[in-house]
């Protein structure tokens, strides 16, 4: 059975769709053949992304909004899978090494910069990003807010930012977390509050994304508390 | 291929919106099972391997320490319910990420071991299961492109066609990469040689219910018969 196209859909964008196929397939295709030619493990290991961009190209091609929806998990699984295996990298390297009691810093934050514009500039720009990211909701706003908070964070680090703050934030984000589950829930559960249901969504991933910064803040607080002593 | 051809009864479907759940006899006691396992997994302890050593009379112990032993349960407990949800999902993108969950818990498990060999297998084995996304997801999103849908229980009732048989080999060659059997099994039976037992077994019980439930999906897609 062939699944009609509605008309609306441009006949250059249908013809587009083995075209596309193709170029996933081939695309996965020249990836496997540098990582058969590729003997170190680092770069077997980015040389892997090549191939699930092919993946990503293959779930565009479909061109729907479903894909669309698809193409975010797709994306979401490489990147954890790649985080997996480094993690793994790591650790093996650290095996050999014989370095299991050192630890590694995950982000070298303390960096010691005393620059002027790092005093008076942050809370400007971060009220501005914030702002900005409220209007614009979802997932770009959490972004943008988060880039604005992390701004503020990274250039207060020289001062020190108080520890409570970051871990209140990190609570916030998982209980915002919910509001989020409980809004995509009314979708399918309540269709009718649909609008009830978008809002919660997008203000609760708004500020979700937003808080993740706060995650970092934490991960950094001990690095600069020891720089401090 | 019908689907209590396969799964015996049809006990009920549960819609929600588009994405139709669908409970058969079948499902429900590989859901059941897998649900079981992770609970005794949840309340086990790991095992302690002791060798004794060629002549003298002491043992040679390798243990597991505290926190690996926590990580490690939380990582077979996440593996049990994804393996769960892989047997009951009826959609086919939440499958496939069932299954992509399941490789990247996996690797978890493991990643903490001491040994360098084990370590090493684990990489292989991770690289395999990154470049079985793009089959995998390739094959759903040919199934999606070709059918409309991603709900089995719609796809069931669309005559196959090409693309359709087409995109049910590629996701096969996604869930046997994905899952670590038959041609990508070396580096996955590697993983296996470390202490910590009983959480070590939810990595070989999930590729075997992901591989049984995933031939089910693959005649529901494909209808060969």
């Amino acid at each position: 059975m062939v699944v009609p196209v509605p008309d609306v859909v441009s006949p250059v964008v249908v013809s587009l769709y083995i075209p596309a196929i193709f170029t996933g397939l081939l695309v996965g295709l020249i990836g496997l053949m540098a990582i058969a030619y590729q003997k170190r493990d680092i770069h077997i290991l980015i040389l892997t992304d090549i191939v699930g961009y092919g993946m990503l190209v293959m779930v565009a091609a479909v061109g729907t909004d479903l894909a669309e929806a698809l193409i975010l998990p797709g994306l979401v699984v490489e990147l954890a899978e790649i985080l997996a295996i480094s993690e793994l990298l790591m650790s093996r390297e650290m095996r050999k090494l014989d370095k299991t009691t050192e630890t590694v810093e995950l982000i070298p934050v303390p960096i010691n910069l005393n620059m002027e514009i790092l005093e008076t500039a942050p809370v400007f720009f971060a009220i501005i990003l914030v702002i900005y990211g409220a209007f614009l909701s979802g997932f770009t706003g959490g972004a943008v807010a988060g880039a604005g908070i992390l701004f503020y964070v990274l250039s207060k680090v020289t001062r020190g930012v108080p520890q409570n703050i970051w871990e209140g934030l990190s609570a916030t984000a998982g209980v915002i977390w919910c509001l989020w589950l409980i809004g995509f829930l009314i979708f399918f559960v309540a269709p009718d509050y649909w609008m009830l249901g978008l809002f919660l969504a997008a203000f609760g991933l708004f500020i979700e994304v937003a808080y993740k910064a706060g995650l970092i803040g934490v991960i950094g607080r001990e690095e600069f508390k020891r720089e401090k002593e | 291929m019908d689907i209590t051809t396969l799964g015996g009864q049809l006990l009920g479907i549960i819609p929600l919106g588009d994405i139709v759940l669908y409970v058969t006899t079948f499902n429900l006691f590989m859901f059941a099972a897998a649900l079981v396992f992770t609970v005794l997994i949840a309340m086990s302890k790991t095992e302690k391997q002791v060798e004794a050593e060629f002549g003298t009379l002491n043992d040679r112990e390798k243990k597991v320490g505290k926190d690996e032993f926590k990580v490690r349960r939380f990582l077979s407990i996440i593996c049990g319910l994804a393996t769960a949800g892989a047997m009951i999902t009826g959609d086919l993108f939440n499958f496939t990420l069932f299954v992509t969950l399941i490789g990247i818990v996996n690797i978890g498990i493991v990643s903490a071991v001491k040994e360098v060999d084990v370590l090493d297998s684990a990489f292989q084995y991770g690289i395999i299961a990154m470049l079985a996304t793009l089959p995998l997801f390739g094959g759903a999103a040919l199934i999606l492109a070709a059918t409309g849908t991603l709900s089995m229980f719609e796809i069931v009732n669309i005559p196959s066609t090409a693309m359709m048989i087409f995109g049910s080999i590629l996701l096969f060659i996604g869930v046997a990469g994905e899952s670590g059997v038959a041609p990508f099994f070396a580096t996955k039976a590697e993983m296996f040689r470390t202490a910590g037992s009983p959480f070590l077994v939810i990595i070989h019980l999930s590729s075997l219910l992901v591989i049984v439930r995933a031939i089910e999906v693959i005649l529901l897609i494909s209808k060969p018969f």
